[in-house]
């Protein structure tokens, strides 16, 4: 049995004090899906976990002034049943029903996924195409980016030792279509293909290289997908070769395209 | 140095309070099997991947082998040990019988503590349903199909249950 490394827990109330105990060394800890594991194969060995499911007003969806807020600790369960997600981010919804087992979706989080940064990540590329956005806490304050930028690499996001993601706020727009298909033969996507529509084209691949990687143009007859396939930057890995994966992303993009002009 | 290094918690686990006093490093499937015997909770990938330490908290399926036994306090922890009613077996206990729906048993518990959670949330499922909802269960002997059929056949008898 794989026992976890020695750590301390850290139960703060408030994300004031969350942030007070936040550093290099003490990570934040949600469902832990992520984190555990890590902790387990040694990639991570933080000093203590600083737990964040005893933070009151973190765990709500909310909507209000065209958006939709997404609290810290929403599993991506809660997120999925919830009624203002499915009534106004349907499509995002479909995603969250989707990601891994639904183990995995009944304790990790949105947040969780996007701070993790982990390349096959159906989350960050579904709301990097919808262009969500994360809100920072900080002892200097609280500041709001774009999920694109929030994203920077592999495992790596704009996150400081110290702060703390405390919600996503995602713009809701009836004007957009939007379509997200994958392929995956395990519990992690080797290929996500999120396609956004209105008056310009944002297509966002994610899975096959380091991160979601976002092609814009102006309209779908203008949308190569033989350029996109050969433009993206992949990765061989055991999902597959690079031919595979540039394959892939041209098969995926094509049924993406013909499940919007059907209107699925 | 701040942060506890052990907890005391109070999970109600098969409908009964206990009160122990963990390492905070402790997953509740240690917990489980080592502290309270209940070794129908298997262990193997310990990735999330393969299902075998599948047990309900508070109605939710989780995999016991990444979750921390420190955040069972105060919550409910449903184990296979809890689905019989003394010699009576839970409907899905006895269609996973009737269907020949194991061999080794291994991971029996496991789907069937899934399958459990399918059903409380959806209780007429599709046989597509069932299939996808236990596709992060993994099991080597069976080929899977009398497993769906035990699922099926279980939702129906619980269906006609009064
Ligand atoms: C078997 C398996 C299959 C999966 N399949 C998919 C899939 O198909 N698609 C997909 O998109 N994802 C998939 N995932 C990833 C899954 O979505 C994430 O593991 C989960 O959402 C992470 O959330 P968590 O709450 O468990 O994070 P944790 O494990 O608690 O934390 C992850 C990391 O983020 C940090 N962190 C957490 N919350 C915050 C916060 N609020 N502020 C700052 N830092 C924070 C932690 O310090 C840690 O470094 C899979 C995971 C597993 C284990």
């Amino acid at each position: 049995m794989g026992v976890l490394p020695a750590f301390r827990l850290l139960r703060p109330r408030s994300v004031s004090e969350a942030v007070g105990w936040l550093n290099y060394d003490r990570l934040a800890y949600a469902g832990g899906t992520e984190l555990l594991l890590a902790m387990r194969e040694g990639l991570l060995r933080p000093t203590h976990l600083v737990d964040l499911k005893g933070i009151e007003g973190l765990g709500s969806v909310e909507e209000s002034s065209g958006e939709v807020t997404i609290g810290a600790l929403v599993t991506h369960t809660q997120a999925a049943d919830h009624p203002i997600v499915g009534a106004r981010l349907p499509g995002l919804a479909g995603v969250l029903q989707r990601v891994g087992n639904p183990r995995v979706r009944a304790t990790g989080t949105l947040a969780g996924n996007l701070c993790f940064a982990e390349p096959r990540s159906d989350v960050a590329a579904a709301l990097i195409a919808q262009e969500g956005e994360v809100e920072i806490a900080s002892p200097q304050g609280r500041r709001r980016m774009a999920v694109r930028d929030f994203v920077v690499g592999p495992y790596s996001t704009a996150l400081e030792p110290g702060e703390l993601l405390t919600r996503i706020h995602v713009p809701i727009r009836p004007d957009v279509r939007f379509v997200y298909v994958k392929h995956q033969t395990a519990e992690r996507p080797a290929l996500g293909v999120a396609l956004s529509v209105n008056s310009h084209v944002s297509v966002v691949v994610g899975a096959v290289g380091l991160s979601p990687q976002a092609f814009e143009v102006g309209s779908l007859s203008a949308l190569d997908v033989a350029e996109v396939a050969a433009r993206v930057e992949v990765v061989p890995d055991l999902t597959g070769s690079e031919e595979y994966k540039r394959h892939l992303v041209e098969v995926y993009l094509r049924r993406a395209i013909g499940r919007l002009e059907r209107g699925e | 140095m701040i942060g506890a290094d052990v907890v005391e918690i109070a999970p109600v686990i098969n409908d009964r309070e206990v009160f122990l006093s963990v390492p905070v490093r402790m997953t509740l499937a240690e917990m489980l099997r080592d502290r309270l015997d209940l070794f129908g909770v298997k262990l193997s990938c310990e990735m999330q991947v393969c299902g075998v330490c599948t047990v309900l908290v508070d109605g939710q399926p989780v995999s016991s082998c990444t979750y921390l036994a420190a955040d069972a306090d105060g919550r409910r922890v449903s184990t296979i040990e809890g689905l019989a009613e003394g010699e009576q077996l839970h409907p899905l206990q006895q269609a996973f019988v009737d269907h020949f729906a194991l061999q080794c048993g291994f991971c029996t518990p496991g789907f069937i503590m899934m399958a459990k959670h399918l059903l409380d949330r959806s209780p007429d499922p599709t046989r597509d349903e069932v299939v996808e909802y236990l596709d992060g269960n993994l099991c080597r002997c069976t080929g899977y199909a009398p497993i769906v059929d035990a699922v099926l056949d279980a939702a129906g008898r619980l269906r006609a249950e009064p």
